[in-house]
């Protein structure tokens, strides 16, 4: 009894205080607002969709008429022969983003910042972003012209020098190497702007007793600066890994053919080819649901690695 | 860490964030079906205007299309008034990128928002829609056929063919038989003393000497006999295939039914582009080649054969001539295999076909109501207009045949987009024939006159198997890449019976079994 008293006080006070406190921060409120209603709007309402992978969908008759066939769609997924396959050419190719693409804007950004002339470093890193411009069909485009063996300058040259011309777009070999460097070619100056701000926020006064201790460019870098953007890293690096799935899917439809298919061919493409342009909705959706619990597992295996290593994480 | 510096750090980082949204979002546009079929949503949203009551005869019935466009920008209006004039409608066409018209068509079907009229964007999308029409998706025309006389001269045989379980649904846009055929640098054949090509072997051997007796005449080895692509339908191959002896799709082989792939003369056709591509004597890339870049290949001077619709020649010799001024071009068909037969492919007589959606053409008034617009558009002024534009501006009339206007962009920009919709051939819709000046083209259209003589139909063109509709383009991949990798010599013939046997026991067998089964009735 007494309990309930005391609780049925607290409460309007704790109400009133709640009240309080959203009017005297409304236009904090009010500028959340605009990203929690594209969050809402974009990303939870159409989640409903989502029921379509357990029902055989038929567009005609809408999600409230078509027949529901539980786990079917999942089944065939999982029955598939080619299923693993796909999957692990998902997962190598996100493993190499990880390896390979990952460290590389944080090489450039430690670079750049190390370009005393102002206007080297500016005209450099502008240089390196431009290519994030363009879409993967320009760079497939400019691939195609320069790889060709049909006249393409990176064969010529190599013929002219004596070697064996390489047939890099159809060879299943070359096709994870081609896909990373233009991942790498395309996105790497883009991702040095978080890092090089990371850089900027550092205190110089930390260099300066370096220095006086003796610490050469190289000392620097290595235990200030890198320590300084640790958490930025890893904050990164666990979003990265969010987006393990998100492999670009033109940039690999581009790259795709008869020849690479087996080690081309990811959940993506597949979802396109087998399911959107054959109408078959239902299946599209399960393959993407799919992916979509593969990503938050390791999201959040990587987020509780973070916490582990004493960094904050993402959530 | 000063307050400065964090202050930027933040803003940095939520830049990036933002920018990193942004990024997913664009990756998504291709991947994720809700986002797309919520972005294309609203795009077709005016479709189902098309609910004018018919009430006074004057008024203008108001009819929406929806059609692939394969031009790069939307047409203007110039020809659309006219039709609407001559028909007495009032037409919204929406154009589609032909490019990802299957999705668009996909996405419009999901949300119920396909037009009065929806073209669809060829037999293979055709194919794909067949489960929707069985669902009872779209009218069916047949019974009211015999009530428009113009579109009751439709030939019966094509109309078979576009049949989804005996039953009518479609008025389809005719296209000649058989246009496959070879087209080749005429100089260069007479500078090596070289005759038509009138066998596979003669084929092969021209091959050879583009590649290998310069002929060019500049004294380096930068020729090459054939250009080809990643398409074997399209492409070269199919064609070839067939001058081989190769079934269409699919042929009697012991009484039964079987997929081309099944005949040993699918196996030799790979052989000879196999050969081709082992001596260099074609392009080396041609699996990954788009059209854009094999035409290059010919019309850059590079290379000397080019296997495909004979009706390109007049595209072909336009850029070929501007690097080459001196190049003179001739077209080919009729090429006997090796045992001396001649045959050669044919499409089912149509191109693409259009639909009349139950969700946008309500009741069976309305439906007459578009039906009597497709009637109109069979008779000659309409289809003319649709077809060729507007007489004196975009073609004149020469011996009772159109001649194109030399404003070929003109044309292009204002006429194309309504040409690939006119429903029936010149035949039926009594349109004018092409009036053409390229003695090549004129060689091909006589050419493609005879080709119907000697034309292989697909048996299965009118027959339904539903696992076919359901998974045959996708178990297709399993040959199309076994076909590539044969040709580049990464599997052997062992490899490629192994991608056979694959294909059956994934759903081929049942498909075998289906359509003999419809054969047979």
């Amino acid at each position: 009894m007494q309990e309930a008293v005391v609780r049925a006080q607290a409460a309007p006070r704790a109400g009133s205080e709640r009240s309080k406190r959203i009017r005297r921060n409304k236009w904090l409120y009010a500028m959340v607002l605009p990203g929690f209603l594209y969050f809402l709007v974009f990303k939870y309402i159409p989640m409903y969709g989502l029921i379509i992978s357990f029902q055989d969908y038929k567009p005609f008759q809408g999600i409230s008429g078509s027949k529901w066939v539980g786990f079917a769609h999942f089944e065939r997924l999982f029955a598939e022969p080619d299923f693993l396959r796909i999957l692990l050419n998902t997962l190598t190719l996100f493993g190499m983003n990880l390896l390979f693409y990952f460290p590389v804007p944080i090489l450039l950004a430690l670079m750049l910042n190390e370009v005393r002339i102002g206007f080297f470093k500016r005209f450099f890193q502008t240089l390196i972003y431009l290519p994030h411009f363009m879409s993967w069909v320009i760079i497939v485009s400019i691939g195609y012209v320069m790889l060709t063996m049909d006249g393409g300058i990176v064969n010529e040259l190599l013929e002219s020098m004596g070697f064996e011309k390489i047939n890099f777009l159809l060879s299943p070999e070359w096709f994870r190497p081609m896909y990373i460097i233009q991942v790498i070619w395309r996105e790497a100056g883009w991702g040095t702007i978080i890092y090089l701000a990371a850089i900027a926020s550092v205190d110089t006064q930390l260099y300066e007793a370096a220095r006086m201790d003796g610490a050469g460019r190289l000392r620097q870098i290595w235990h200030i600066t890198l320590p300084a953007i640790r958490s930025v890293i890893i904050v990164l690096l666990v979003l990265k890994i969010g987006d393990v799935l998100e492999l670009g899917f033109e940039h690999v439809y581009l790259l795709l053919n008869s020849m690479n298919r087996h080690v081309a061919e990811i959940i993506d493409t597949y979802v396109y080819t087998a399911g959107l342009q054959q109408g078959k909705f239902s299946y599209s959706t399960a393959v993407g649901f799919f992916k979509s619990l593969i990503g938050l597992v390791l999201v959040m295996t990587a987020n509780r690695l973070a916490k582990k290593m004493g960094e904050e994480g993402v959530y | 860490m000063s307050k400065k510096g964090s202050v930027l750090l933040g803003a940095a980082l939520i830049f990036g964030l933002l920018a990193g949204c942004a990024g997913g979002n664009d990756n998504e546009g291709g991947a994720s079906p809700s986002a797309d079929t919520g972005g294309s949503a609203s795009a077709p949203a005016g479709a189902s205007a098309g609910s004018a009551a018919p009430s006074s005869p004057d008024k203008p019935a108001e009819i929406t299309v929806m059609l692939p466009l394969n031009t790069a920008e939307t047409p203007p209006d110039t020809i659309k008034s006219e039709v609407e004039k001559l028909t007495n409608t009032k037409l919204t066409y929406q154009f589609f990128p032909a490019d990802t018209y299957e999705e668009k068509l996909n996405a419009s079907l999901a949300t119920g928002s396909l037009a009065d009229a929806t073209y669809l964007k060829n037999q293979a999308t055709f194919i794909q829609m067949k489960s929707a029409i069985r669902d009872g998706q779209f009218w069916e025309i047949g019974p009211y056929m015999d009530q428009f006389p113009n579109l009751s001269k439709l030939k019966k045989q094509v109309l078979d063919n576009t049949k989804v379980d005996g039953k009518l649904y479609s008025l389809y846009v005719g296209r000649p038989l058989a246009r496959q055929g070879l087209v080749y640098r005429k100089d260069w054949a007479d500078k090596l003393g070289l005759k038509a090509p009138e066998t596979v072997d003669d084929v092969v051997a021209m091959a050879k000497a583009f590649t290998e007796q310069d002929p060019d005449g500049d004294g380096k080895p930068n020729t090459i006999g054939l250009t080809d692509r990643n398409d074997l339908i399209y492409g070269a191959f199919k064609t070839l295939a067939s001058w081989m002896g190769t079934p269409n799709g699919w042929g009697e082989k012991d009484g039964q039914l079987q997929p081309d792939f099944a005949f040993p003369q699918y196996i030799a056709s790979m052989d000879v582009l196999k050969q081709l591509r082992d001596a260099k004597e074609m392009n080396q890339d041609f699996a990954a080649t788009s059209k854009t870049d094999q035409i290059k290949l010919f019309t850059g001077g590079q290379a000397g054969l080019y296997i495909g619709s004979m009706a390109d020649v007049d595209s072909l010799n336009k850029d070929l001539i501007k690097n080459v001024p001196t190049a003179v071009l001739d077209t080919q068909a009729l090429i006997k295999g090796p045992d001396g037969i001649q045959a050669t492919w044919a499409i089912p007589g149509y191109n693409n076909v259009v639909l009349f959606p139950k969700s946008a053409v309500k009741d069976e008034a309305e439906l007459k109501q578009v039906l009597a617009f497709f009637d109109k558009m069979m008779t000659p002024e309409v289809a003319n207009m649709m077809y060729w534009g507007v007489e004196g501006t975009h073609y004149t009339v020469e011996d009772g045949k159109a001649k194109a206007s030399d404003n070929q962009e003109l044309t292009e920009r204002e006429v194309k987009g309504f040409r690939d919709s006119v429903i029936g051939e010149p035949e039926t819709n009594g349109m004018y024939e092409g009036y053409f000046t390229l003695p090549a083209r004129i060689h091909g259209e006589e050419l493609t006159a005879e080709n119907e003589k000697i034309a292989v139909n697909d048996p299965t063109a009118a027959l339904d198997s539903a696992t076919y509709t359901e998974q045959g383009e996708e178990l297709q991949k399993l040959i199309t890449d076994a076909s590539y990798q044969y040709m580049y010599g990464k599997i052997d013939k062992a490899g490629f019976d192994k991608a056979v046997e694959q294909w059956k026991s994934r759903g081929g067998d049942k498909i075998i079994e289906e359509f003999n089964a419809a054969y047979k009735k």
